[in-house]
């Protein structure tokens, strides 16, 4: 049988979907702009497609993570011998699963059984939220984080913030913009070391979406206040309160110890900043003010 | 929670130490409130350290006294809001 292949570029993450299914891989529009013309790489992971979810995959076993809110699963990751096995949850339907995906121990190799999603038999193999989780496990095998954040690129320096929700993520990326800059992405970030630098990237959201890149020169954790303010912190403060808006799955050791380990470094060559700032033009020049 | 159950639970919990404080982190079965991170100050860390499965609160008030300058009092204060706070920590986990 024909194997189909497409290959993705994300966050500088090769990614290889395959199949045998005969029609082909289908992806959603956002994730267009990152695939590659190139026919052969050397792939960080390979997501192998199947059609249809056989029913001996549908017994949960051992629970180790649930994502859920408000009553609505996103997913569920149980334990399957060596393997992870993640049940994706419909997000228009409350508990109907609509993937089953199964992660090998290195995180290197997914196996995702998918029911078409339309009569010409089109399988979706990174529908949300698989997608952004492919992403997360590249990020935990990696020198990198997932984070909720914007950025923003000004030409010279980039810049992250992030904070709670309804902190002013996305009002500060607008901000930037409306003075020149580009934004990165207003919502979600992989952070990565590059040859003893540190980088931003966007990934595919809801909406479509260039590739974009940038250095990372500061990171802002912010709100909103009367008036604009900065102190810079570091430490364990620092760190800890970067952990806090990494998107993590901390039902396996390991996985806490490489992000912490990622954001400590992290914390010794990039500054932070507590930042509290009036929604106006002037945070810009406040920012701007500061020497990284 | 006493120190012995406590201590069989510190598997539960990723460390990282960044200068003379430490960070914990629970591991967890669902997504975190992270703003229950755990950082230990140096007092703290030697708390922490000192929950070994055998020690238990006095003996480590005790340690606290040999090793810091600080009354027993305050130290036994000390070693019973951390046990307190940390057992809370790990019934929310």
């Amino acid at each position: 049988m024909q194997l189909r292949r497409t290959n993705l570029s994300i966050a500088g993450y090769k990614i290889r979907l395959q199949s045998e299914w005969s029609k082909l891989i289908s992806l959603e529009e956002s994730y267009k702009p990152f695939c590659l013309s190139t026919k052969n790489i050397s792939a960080d992971v390979v997501v192998h497609s199947y059609s249809e979810i056989p029913s001996r995959l549908l017994k949960p076993l051992d629970l180790l993570f649930e994502a859920r809110n408000n009553g609505q699963t996103f997913f569920s990751i149980y334990r399957q011998g060596l393997s992870y096995k993640f049940f994706i949850y419909d997000q228009k339907k409350i508990n109907k699963i609509q993937q089953v995906a199964i992660l090998d121990d290195d995180l290197c190799k997914w196996d995702v059984y998918s029911k078409p999603q339309n009569q010409n038999g089109e399988i979706f193999p990174l529908l949300y939220p698989l997608g952004p989780l492919v992403l997360y496990y590249l990020t935990v095998k990696s020198d990198a984080v997932m984070m909720h954040a914007s950025g923003i690129f000004d030409g010279e320096k980039g810049r992250l913030f992030t904070g709670f929700s309804g902190a002013g993520k996305s009002t500060m990326a607008y901000l930037w913009q409306k003075s020149g800059a580009k934004i990165i992405n207003d919502d979600r970030l992989i952070i990565r070391k590059e040859k003893g630098d540190y980088v931003m990237y966007n990934t595919p959201m809801m909406y479509v979406d260039i590739p974009k890149r940038a250095p990372l020169n500061s990171i802002h954790l912010i709100k909103h206040a009367s008036e604009n303010s900065m102190e810079k912190i570091g430490g364990a403060a620092a760190v800890s309160q970067l952990m806090a808006f990494c998107i993590q799955h901390n039902f396996n050791s390991s996985f806490i110890e490489r992000h912490l380990t990622f954001i400590s470094e992290l914390c010794n060559q990039i500054p932070i900043y507590k930042t509290g700032f009036v929604p106006k033009s002037e945070i810009i020049d406040f920012i701007k003010s500061y020497a990284d | 929670m006493n120190t012995i159950e406590l201590f069989n639970k510190k598997s539960h919990f990723a460390t990282r130490l960044v200068g003379e404080e430490l960070i914990l982190v629970p591991l967890t079965d669902r997504i975190a409130d992270m703003n229950e991170l755990f950082t230990l100050n140096e007092v703290g860390s030697f708390i922490w350290d000192n929950i070994d499965g055998k020690n238990n609160e006095e003996d480590i008030a005790n340690a606290i006294v040999d090793n810091f300058e600080v009354d027993i009092d305050i130290a036994r204060k000390d070693v019973a809001a951390f046990i307190q706070k940390l057992s809370e920590m790990i019934a929310n986990c």
